[in-house]
């Protein structure tokens, strides 16, 4: 994997003129005139924002057309959900598992009915420590 | 989910924090005793094969950690302040067999190391806990990619994962 892919994915996604393009760009390919038209900004600062885009991957822009329409591109967007993912559930899913951990601790097993002459054997050994 | 909270601070720190229903000193033992730590600590499914735990300023906790589908990555924490049963402070980093500080798998320009304060709290026999995560001794761009992603852990970069996801499934 590029050293620094996910690095610009990120930077890139940092910004909300970008994102509200990508958002755009998710319902179908469209020419830099129509990307701009929402944003009140001239078409140079939109196609700045587009190299951004582009340089990180997000998105293609044609270059058999004339209008050289810009395409939108999952793979990064899938790495950088993966990425996010896999950190949230490291520790949503450790706290899962220590949750239930604790709760072992809580309330230890005492099945009284079932194994009474057991738990009674090491009541007794515990009481001679 | 509902249970754990996550938030930037002004500061850009990571801050997860979620409550036990637990005493204080049985959630930091789970903590701080390695038979303990090893029985939660990682997602669902996996295992540590190796951990090795000095409890002590400057000691280290050291594992690997093996995925469901059989990956292995180690990690590596070194502490720094061990206030029982309140407060840990320590450096996380990716680490090798070998113990050595190593880069995350994914990205050159994540922090080498991030310094992580767990504070338990007291909370009417319950426990609350939280981690607040901080780049340390990073870089400018380390800084600045900790602070994009983590944003974007947190707020979905402004929903356009939600407006994405439709697009996201079909490709």
């Amino acid at each position: 994997m590029p050293s620094d892919h996910l690095s610009a994915t990120f930077a890139a996604l940092a910004d909300p003129t970008r994102r509200a393009i990508l958002a755009r760009l998710a319902s179908g390919e469209t020419s830099v005139t129509e990307l701009a038209a929402p944003f009140e900004m001239t078409t140079p600062a939109i196609t700045k924002h587009l190299k951004v885009l582009e340089r990180a991957g997000l998105i293609t822009r044609s270059r058999q057309a004339q209008w050289r329409p810009c395409r939108l591109e999952a793979k990064p967007l899938h790495e950088v959900a993966d990425f996010v993912e896999q950190y949230r559930q490291f520790w949503e899913q450790s706290f899962d598992r220590l949750e239930a951990y604790l709760k072992t601790m809580q309330d230890p097993p005492t099945p009284q009915k079932t194994r009474s002459p057991k738990q009674k054997e090491k009541k007794n050994g515990r009481n001679k420590r | 989910m509902d249970a754990t909270n996550a938030s930037i601070s002004a500061d850009q720190d990571f801050v997860i924090s979620r409550i036990f229903a637990a005493p204080r000193e049985q959630v930091w033992r789970a903590w701080t005793v390695r038979e303990e730590l090893m029985k939660w600590f990682g997602p669902k499914g996996c295992t540590l094969p190796h951990a090795a735990l000095d409890l002590r300023p400057g000691g280290i906790f050291h594992y690997a950690m093996r995925t469901p589908d059989g990956h292995e990555m180690w990690g590596k924490w070194t502490f720094r302040e061990i206030t029982a049963p309140e407060k840990l402070v320590l450096i996380s980093s990716f680490s090798d067999a070998q113990g050595g500080i190593t880069r995350h798998p994914m990205s050159a320009n994540w922090p080498l190391e991030t310094l992580s304060t767990t504070t338990f709290e007291e909370l009417g026999g319950k426990t609350k806990l939280t981690i607040r995560w901080a780049p340390w001794n990073a870089t400018d761009p380390e800084r600045k990619t900790f602070a994009e992603a983590h944003s974007g852990m947190q707020q979905g970069w402004g929903g356009t994962f939600e407006q994405l996801a439709a697009y996201l499934a079909k490709s």
